[in-house]
């Protein structure tokens, strides 16, 4: 496990600057999206319904809060811990921290599954911030895969 | 940590501060229409509560099946009984029976829901019925077919429930809430609820007391 570890930061030591300041601003967009929501929850706007449609039915449902904590806040949250990771990386160039950031991408992943099977299965609705938050976790965790298979190939030159 | 590192956290601190603020902010300001051209005038054919010399007259356009204003029920319904003496209250159809991206109607049970109030408008008693469809949300939205819950209300209100069946079918009362809601769309209107006090449309208030404040300003100013 730990020689797996140290061989992992070593393939992300020439990971150069542009990529991660690429997923920094997703994760920063990402996390003005679900901020955008969780202010939203806090300030206890009622959403209307638009003609466009989706968003009140999916923003209204019991799956919108977890334990009585709104999932959108927990979204802002892991956001920020991608945004903090990735920065800190930028800053300090301390590889274990972008291994850890890029591995926490799964749990996006993962959270963005779940939330657009209940759009499309359960809930019958859409909300358009919503699938924008999966749009940017996808995204991310596909940089993270793209990032550590990059390091892959350059290992085998 | 030396100056430069101080500095790098700084700026993505400032970062996620403003973008936080910018939200906060722009949320105070509100959401919703405010180019919106100025609603026909009160009828005999709206449904009206209060007098009619009333200094404010609040117009909505509403959707039963529609989440936000069954919330807005509850605050129109107070603001009405604490404020009767001073505004009237005028309920337009405005129900979102649009076809959505996922071929899925947006509010499949808004239509019916919309015909039986008016049918029982024809009977005098649509408030009557609007209250029932509000107060009763949860017990309708969801049903694959909601007919035999409104009927259920028809005979609890006192409706004829015969004559309340035929004019649910009736494409005159259908042709009447399609009317209703294309001059909505001709007003611009792109959400439910919309408010309109005095001819004006509103920012959808975020509780009671704002909404009161906006009845008690729009009052105070017609009477000057």
């Amino acid at each position: 496990m730990n020689n797996l570890k140290r061989l992992l930061t070593r393939r992300l030591q020439a990971v150069p600057n542009k990529v991660i300041i690429l997923v920094l601003i997703i994760a920063i967009i990402g996390f003005a999206d679900a901020s955008y929501l969780s202010v939203e929850h806090f300030q206890n706007v009622i959403p209307p319904c638009s003609l466009t449609g989706g968003c009140e039915k999916v923003l209204t449902s019991s799956f919108s809060t977890l334990l009585g904590i709104p999932v959108s806040l927990l979204g802002a949250i892991y956001y920020l811990l991608i945004a903090i990771g990735l920065f800190s990386f930028l800053e300090s160039k301390n590889h274990e921290v972008l291994r850890v950031t890029l591995l926490l991408t799964i749990l996006g992943l993962l959270a963005s599954l779940w939330f657009v099977f209940l759009q499309v299965f359960i809930l019958h609705s859409y909300c358009v911030y919503c699938m924008g938050s999966v749009a940017t976790s996808t995204l991310l965790f596909i940089c993270a895969v793209v990032i550590f298979e990059r390091y892959e190939k350059s290992l085998e030159l | 940590m030396n100056t430069k590192r101080f500095f790098f956290w700084l700026c993505f601190i400032i970062v996620i501060g403003l973008i936080v603020w910018g939200l906060i902010v722009a949320m105070n300001k509100g959401s919703g229409g405010t180019n919106l051209a100025a609603p026909a005038p009160v009828s005999v054919a709206d449904h009206v509560l209060g007098s009619s010399t009333a200094p404010v007259t609040l117009i909505e356009y509403s959707d039963f099946q529609c989440p936000a204003c069954e919330t807005y029920y509850q605050l129109v319904k107070r603001l009405y009984d604490e404020s009767s003496s001073t505004m009237r209250l005028v309920y337009r159809q405005f129900p979102l029976d649009n076809l959505l991206g996922n071929g899925q109607v947006q509010h499949p049970n808004a239509d019916a829901a919309a015909w039986a109030s008016e049918a029982a408008g024809v009977q005098g008693k649509f408030w009557q019925m609007h209250d029932e469809l509000f107060a009763n949300h949860t017990d309708w939205t969801e049903l694959a077919d909601p007919l035999s819950v409104f009927q259920g209300y028809a005979t609890k209100i006192g409706l004829d429930l015969g004559r309340f069946k035929t004019d649910m079918s009736s494409s005159t009362l259908h042709d009447f809430v399609s009317a209703e809601k294309d001059e909505g769309i001709h007003l611009g209107i792109n959400q439910t609820p919309t408010f309109f006090i005095n001819g004006k449309v509103i920012t959808n208030p975020q509780g009671y007391e704002q909404f009161k404040a906006l009845i008690d300003a729009a009052a105070t100013s017609s009477t000057q």
